[in-house]
């Protein structure tokens, strides 16, 4: 799933301080599972945004909404009838959902509650790592199931470097090793002549924005066009 | 809200079967009753027995009862044995638990109704403690027991006139249940015609029926009792014993020669708990029992309904009280299967549009309640409607049908609503075990109370969510209290601490809008305590009272 972080709140007030009705828009998948942005988060966002004005004079008006993903365009269509209430949108999705929020809805400013922070997994409720970094050309097959590009601190295809100390990584003893962990794991599959295959170099074109047409769908697509 | 399932009740089958895991005597005896009262049950003794059953640490004056227990178990068509037997996984609710067992390298699959563990103690020798080598004449006390039970060896010491030395409660803190025992066996030493004893003892545990007389009879009988607060130094060299230490009565260095030294033995938890608590998805308790320290588990409960813990599973027990443990299991299973279908109203619902699976509620629920198809599943049966998995969800998917969040929402806004001329508002949020009842008590004695107090029910601290919290300061609450019960005492094991990480969650945030933290409270109450209540409310009134003037 995607993992973000709540912004610092005063970031947050900040952002919205010209606004009067903002809408606070929450998405119900990755965030929500991660406990960043979902429907309970809406509410506590908004409390706070509430909390923080009472002082003033004329407080700003909060609405609440939570859509089931913000990264389809059917799923914002829930809330065109209420947007238009709004003169600003304060999305809670991770970045994809919220740039595709200001898509739809172009002529409202649309600003960030949330920082976007890594492709993870869950440990415990709350507790999360990062394992992907969506680089566009999986290596896994090679190294046992471990990525280098997300757990080797310098990405490397082709490791361990220098710096592996006993299991850590030179940058620092709490830090695996990610080449270590490789070796241990294709040791332990009897695959470790994986390790001496060269891995070719990345496809770095992920640099700039991709797209991605599953080739199930593509005369779909073009006949769309 | 799903309001469709609202009020519903459900009729659920529930599987007649009853699992019985650990086969000592406590076990034996659970199945026989649970059989007793017309249900089948599969018998899974552990996979370290020798036999079917274990015999560990039963004394032996029972040891013909157990045996005849052994053979009625045994032929009772009612109850199924999965001889050396280890639970390996534990799915479903109760009244349809599945149970995979792996019995003589075969894994076998259960299903049952109700779980009830029996495992048995462990007992460890505390020779090395006293620098003692195991021999003939250096016995542990399970082995003295063996010895008087034989007529022939008990014959033998007497023959000898032997004198046996007792060292008590040096190696460890010790139990009513282990001196009980020691005192038995002293009891019948210093019966033996020319027998002496000696008991070299740290703190005497008489707290248990018949102890205190045991322990006179035995004094009175012969046995000389040392107090001391340290081990007496005790040398073995070669067939001679030697027991020398200061004696605090007569001030004197004293040095003894007994024929035996019968050293203690420590009676700790079964080491397969680990196991079982991880398969069962119980709470572990101190010392490795399944069982927390929590008067609401007493006597037989765990966390989750439908596994029972009883005897030496939950605590170091006498064959007497574990046997009482055994009654009230049946009476439990009795209450919970009753014949097979029973009907339950939800406690909690799951909009099945709402939830995103993410598991959280699964994962927070401290009685093993969640389950998920494809969205999360809530058993009528385990629930026992905390809300702490209400208040977890990131999508607001569950909603206890008594405390809806719309009803919450409303009742937040009606008490901070309320105005008192002069006086703070004040919001407390009261879990109704606890401290509901300690403010309604204070209303009824007439407590001085502030006139801007507003009390909100609760059916666990852990449903009071932060939003909650929030949502009263904003609705207008001058001051917001969160009470729960104290630690240790929540019947949901772990609400007082949601509730307690929610107001510290709450409090970072107060500060980054600029709210003063003392408007925000947690504090523990029991239901007893109206005048605690009445300290808390009033201290929180006077503490924002001044900030209002």
């Amino acid at each position: 799933m995607i993992v973000a972080e709540r912004k610092p709140f005063d970031e947050i007030k900040e952002s919205i301080q010209d606004y009067k009705k903002v809408l606070v828009v929450g998405c119900g998948t990755c965030v929500a599972v991660c406990l960043t942005g979902g429907e309970k988060e809406v509410g506590v966002l908004s409390a706070e945004l509430k909390l923080s004005q009472k002082a003033e004079s004329a407080p700003a008006v909060f609405g609440e909404a939570t859509v089931q993903r913000q990264c389809d365009f059917e799923f914002l269509d829930e809330i065109k009838d209420i947007v238009g209430e709004y003169d600003a949108l304060l999305s809670m999705a991770c970045g994809a959902g919220i740039q595709f929020l200001a898509e739809r809805y172009p002529e409202i400013p649309v600003f960030p509650a949330v920082d976007t922070t890594f492709i993870g997994v869950n440990k415990d409720v709350g507790w999360y790592e990062e394992r992907c970094r969506a680089c566009g050309s999986c290596a896994l097959a090679m190294t046992g199931g471990i990525c280098p590009v997300t757990m080797c601190a310098k990405s490397l295809f082709n490791g361990p470097c220098g710096g592996t100390n006993q299991g850590s990584c030179e940058i620092n003893k709490d830090q695996p090793c990610a080449w270590y962990m490789i070796h241990e794991r294709l040791s332990k599959q009897g695959r470790l002549d994986n390790i001496m295959k060269i891995c070719p170099p990345n496809d770095w074109r992920n640099q700039t924005p991709q797209t991605l047409i599953q080739p199930g769908y593509e005369e779909r697509i073009e006949s769309s066009k | 809200m799903n309001t469709k399932q609202q009020n519903d009740v459900e009729t659920i089958d529930m599987a007649t079967d009853i699992a019985v895991i650990g086969g000592g005597y406590v076990g034996l005896k659970a199945a026989s009753q649970i059989s007793e009262n017309g249900y089948n049950v599969i018998l899974a003794p552990h996979n370290d027995t020798d036999v079917n059953f274990s015999r560990l640490n039963v004394p032996s004056t029972e040891i013909d009862r157990l045996k005849a227990l052994e053979k009625e178990v045994a032929d009772n068509t009612n109850v199924e044995i999965l001889p050396a037997s280890t639970l390996v996984e534990a799915t479903g609710v109760p009244g349809n638990f599945t149970l995979k067992f792996l019995s003589a390298d075969t894994v076998v699959e259960k299903k049952a109704g109700a779980v009830v563990v029996a495992s048995d103690t462990a007992v460890n020798p505390l020779n090395h403690i006293y620098g003692l080598n195991p021999a003939a004449n250096v016995v542990s006390l399970s082995e003295l027991e063996n010895l008087l039970a034989s007529e022939e060896t008990k014959k033998e010491i007497q023959t000898g006139e032997k004198t046996v030395a007792f060292l008590v409660g040096f190696a460890h803190e010790g139990s009513p249940v282990l001196m009980k025992r020691i005192l038995n066996s002293v009891s019948e030493i210093v019966g033996l015609d020319g027998c002496s004893a000696y008991v070299y003892v740290n703190n005497i545990k008489v707290a248990d029926d018949g102890l205190e007389r045991l322990y006179k009879q035995c004094r009175d009988n012969g046995a000389i009792y040392f107090k001391l607060e340290k081990a007496p130094t005790v040398k073995q060299e070669n067939e001679s014993l030697t027991v020398s230490f200061h004696d605090p009565v007569i001030r004197k260095d004293i040095e003894l020669n007994p024929d035996i030294i019968v050293y203690e033995e420590s009676l700790t938890a079964d080491e397969a708990n680990l196991c079982l608590a991880e398969t069962l998805r119980i709470d572990l308790g101190p010392m490795g029992f399944l069982q927390k320290e929590n008067v609401h588990r007493l006597p037989v409960s765990s966390n989750r309904e439908g596994i029972f813990v009883v005897g030496s599973a939950r605590d170091v027990q006498s064959l007497s009280k574990s046997f009482a443990d055994v009654d009230n299991m049946v009476l439990r299973v009795k209450q919970l299967i009753g014949d097979g279908t029973k009907s339950i109203p939800a406690k909690a619902v799951v909009d099945r549009e709402k939830c995103t699976i993410c598991l959280t509620c699964y994962r927070c629920c401290p009685h093993g309640a969640i389950s998920w198809d494809d969205k999360a599943i809530i058993s009528s049966v385990a629930c026992q409607g905390c809300g702490i998995c209400a208040s977890e969800c990131p999508m607001d998917a569950i909603q206890l049908v008594d405390f809806t969040d719309d009803e919450m929402a409303d009742r937040i806004k009606e008490a901070a609503a309320v105005t008192a001329a002069n006086t703070p508002k004040i919001v407390a949020f009261c879990c109704q075990n606890s401290a509901y009842e300690a403010g309604l008590a204070a209303k009824a004695f007439n407590y001085e109370l502030p006139a801007g107090l507003q009390l909100i029910k609760v059916p666990c601290a852990g449903k009071i969510d932060i939003h909650y919290i929030l949502d009263a300061l904003v609705e207008g609450a001058d001051g917001v209290l969160v009470l729960a019960c104290h630690h240790g005492n929540c019947k949901s094991e772990s609400g007082n601490t949601y509730a307690q990480w929610r107001i510290n969650d709450a409090y970072r945030k107060l500060a980054q809008v600029g709210i003063e933290k003392d408007r925000l409270e947690f504090a523990t109450l029991a239901s007893n305590m109206a005048s605690g209540f009445a300290r808390i409310v009033i201290d929180m009134e006077k503490r924002i009272g001044q900030k209002k003037d």
